[in-house]
């Protein structure tokens, strides 16, 4: 095992970027989460007067041009002074409705670019802009998509199928993604808030993230510090229910521990946490659960950032691989926005301001329809 | 790379439903499908089935036959077993029904039912819990022209240990006028259950891989195609 173990790549994240809610990039977007600030707020984008529920995170200023999806300037904005990219670099995308607005746009008999509606649209787009030979791949996972998307990446890289990745997320805030969670009664007229006691569903988001990955070597033949490393990664299907999470959180409990396997790592190794958090009665009951079966009860800083950038879908993942780089960086988990009194039976450290990380390993979960559960374990450099 | 052995094969095409034990031919192409109804599927009743969009419908069905064709639709305890297929269109036609649901009353009556199903990987779901699967599941969608993806994505997560057993894949529904020009070439689903050769005691339909530039290959030889692998994989001449 250690002598296959040695032959393996280490995977490094080189470079990260986000746009959310909250900001244009990624240090705005943090400076605001540990103000402990919130982007979620009243909807322009459609009228959401019809709907109990009326807020979202929503990237102010962007623009159609053409009448082509927003989707296009979010990536611009994402990607504007990004590191180039080396030779040969992979990429692989996560989104789960990609261009959705030019779908409602054709739907209701307006203009609008129908080769964009596939993902293979802004795949094609992405890979023009970026001037890769890679035509890339979507990874489609629900909520987990991302997630799934950034574990893909480092295989691949371990592997040495690949020498660098660009993982790029990304989801739009739409009426038809609204009207949906709307329908399920699943939205929180309020604003959600992760792991507290009157928690009442989630509030969505849009945004997306690039995250340059590549193995150690390749970084260092080119002189490329990096940031961390992802050194664990997992999924698994509760096999339980389409929209519902397993209630006894057996599906992010193996996903988790496949993580830690994978990492070489055990329990007490875990530093901080940032879940999944969407602020609905069951998710946030089902983390809490598996995440005490796996850590029994010490308490671990536990954070979700959903309360200040709103569920932003298959980008969700991404983003918070972002902002945990840059918290393994300072040492410092962001404040749980919407965060008031804790939920019962949680035995883990949430808070309403910004905790300490005392280790170099965070786990970073998420979960999805369709019943699927994926972990990933970031490491911050030492020192 | 180890290889890995094609343990049973299922699909739902224009022209029907079928498996790999019981077929000689096969041909996926861009005609309409038939219906797939609950019988074809699952010979006792079934809660979900009826309520399934036609997209779920077929992944499901797809993943049945290939799980039967491989002699593991019957099931005790969960398994780990992963599925992934790759589509041009994922869920455009049940995108298209359930946002009929919102247009007409502004938004007044959209469909939790039929939105519960607007991901394309909702179907994977229905699947792992119909038949014990606790793998990771997604679907990829992915321009090259071979819908290959999954099998690719399948193979790799196999030779890295991800799971045991993989379903692979692929899955697209002609949108139809609603959303014109899109076309895609493979319509219908088909999955393939795949098993690490070390771990596999049967030959299945052969033997698939990697070549070191990423092509699929079946016994040695590289596939151009979907409907080209399935066809080397009939006419292996060791299939048991």
């Amino acid at each position: 095992m250690a002598e296959r173990r040695a032959r393996l790549n280490e995977v490094l994240i080189t470079a990260t970027a986000a746009v959310t809610g909250l900001g244009p990039d990624l240090d705005t977007t943090w400076r605001r989460l540990l103000a402990g600030e919130t982007a979620i707020r009243p909807i322009r984008r459609f009228d959401a007067g019809r709907y109990p529920a009326r807020n979202a995170s929503w990237i102010e200023g962007l623009e159609s041009r053409g009448n082509r999806s927003l989707l296009f300037p979010l990536l611009e904005r994402l990607l504007d002074g990004f590191d180039p990219l080396p030779p040969g670099c992979r990429l692989v995308t996560a989104t789960t409705k990609g261009c959705i607005d030019t779908f409602e746009r054709v739907r209701k008999g307006l203009s609008g670019d129908v080769a964009d509606i596939p993902v293979s649209g802004p795949l094609a787009w992405l890979a023009s802009r970026l001037g890769l030979n890679d035509p890339g791949v979507n990874i489609n996972s629900a909520c987990a998509s991302s997630t799934i998307a950034v574990a893909r990446a480092a295989a691949m890289i371990e592997s040495g199928r690949a020498d660098a990745v660009l993982v790029v997320c990304m989801d739009l805030v739409s009426e038809f993604v609204f009207s949906g969670f709307s329908s399920l009664q699943a939205l929180d007229p309020a604003g959600c808030r992760p792991f507290d006691r009157n928690r009442n569903g989630l509030s969505l988001g849009e945004g997306g993230a690039a995250l340059l990955m590549m193995s150690a070597k390749t970084a260092r033949r080119k002189g490329i510090p990096g940031i961390g490393s992802v050194v664990g990664w997992g999924a698994a299907n509760d096999a339980t229910h389409v929209t519902a999470p397993a209630r006894d959180g057996c599906g992010l409990i193996q996903a988790v521990r496949r993580a830690m396997a994978k990492a070489s790592i055990g329990p007490d190794d875990i530093a901080a946490i940032n879940a999944h958090g969407t602020g609905t009665v069951y998710n946030d009951a089902m983390e809490s659960t598996a995440f005490e079966a796996v850590f029994g009860a010490r308490p671990i800083p536990l954070n979700s950032i959903k309360g200040a950038i709103g569920h932003t879908l298959g980008a969700a993942g991404g983003i918070e691989v972002a902002v945990d780089m840059r918290s393994l960086a300072d040492r410092t988990l962001p404040p749980t926005a919407g965060f008031g009194e804790p939920m019962e039976k949680c035995v883990f450290s949430v808070r309403p301001f910004p905790q300490r990380i005392g280790g170099i390993h965070l786990l970073s979960t998420n979960s999805g329809f369709g019943g699927i559960n994926a972990a990933l374990i970031l490491k911050g450099n030492p020192g | 790379m180890t290889g890995s052995i094609v343990a049973g094969i299922g699909w739902v095409t224009s022209q029907g439903p079928g498996r790999g034990r019981e077929a000689r031919e096969f041909s996926m192409n861009s005609g309409p499908i038939p219906p797939v109804t609950r019988k074809d599927v699952f010979p006792e009743p079934n809660l979900r089935f009826g309520r399934l969009p036609q997209y779920s419908r077929v992944g499901l069905a797809a993943v049945a036959f290939a799980l039967r064709d491989a002699g593991m639709d019957h099931w005790e305890t969960k398994r780990s077993a992963g599925i992934v297929a790759s589509t041009r269109t994922g869920c455009f036609t049940t995108d298209i029904e359930y946002y009929n649901t919102v247009l007409p009353e502004g938004g007044g009556l959209p469909s939790p039912n039929l939105f519960s199903c607007t991901l394309p990987t909702c179907f994977l779901g229905e699947a792992a819990i119909q038949f014990g699967l606790t793998g990771p599941t997604f679907i990829v969608n992915d321009p090259g022209e071979d819908a290959l993806g999954g099998v690719r994505m399948a193979l790799e997560s196999l030779s890295w240990g991800e799971c045991d057993t993989m379903l692979a894949g692929h899955i697209d529904l002609a949108a139809g006028p609603a959303i014109p020009g899109i076309r895609p070439p493979y319509v219908g689903g088909l999955f393939m259950v795949l098993e690490n050769a070390r771990d596999s005691a049967a030959n299945g339909f052969g033997t698939l891989d990697l070549s070191g530039g990423g092509g699929v290959r079946h016994d040695g030889i590289e596939i151009a195609g979907l409907n080209e692998l399935v066809r080397a994989c009939l006419a292996f001449p060791g299939r048991s």
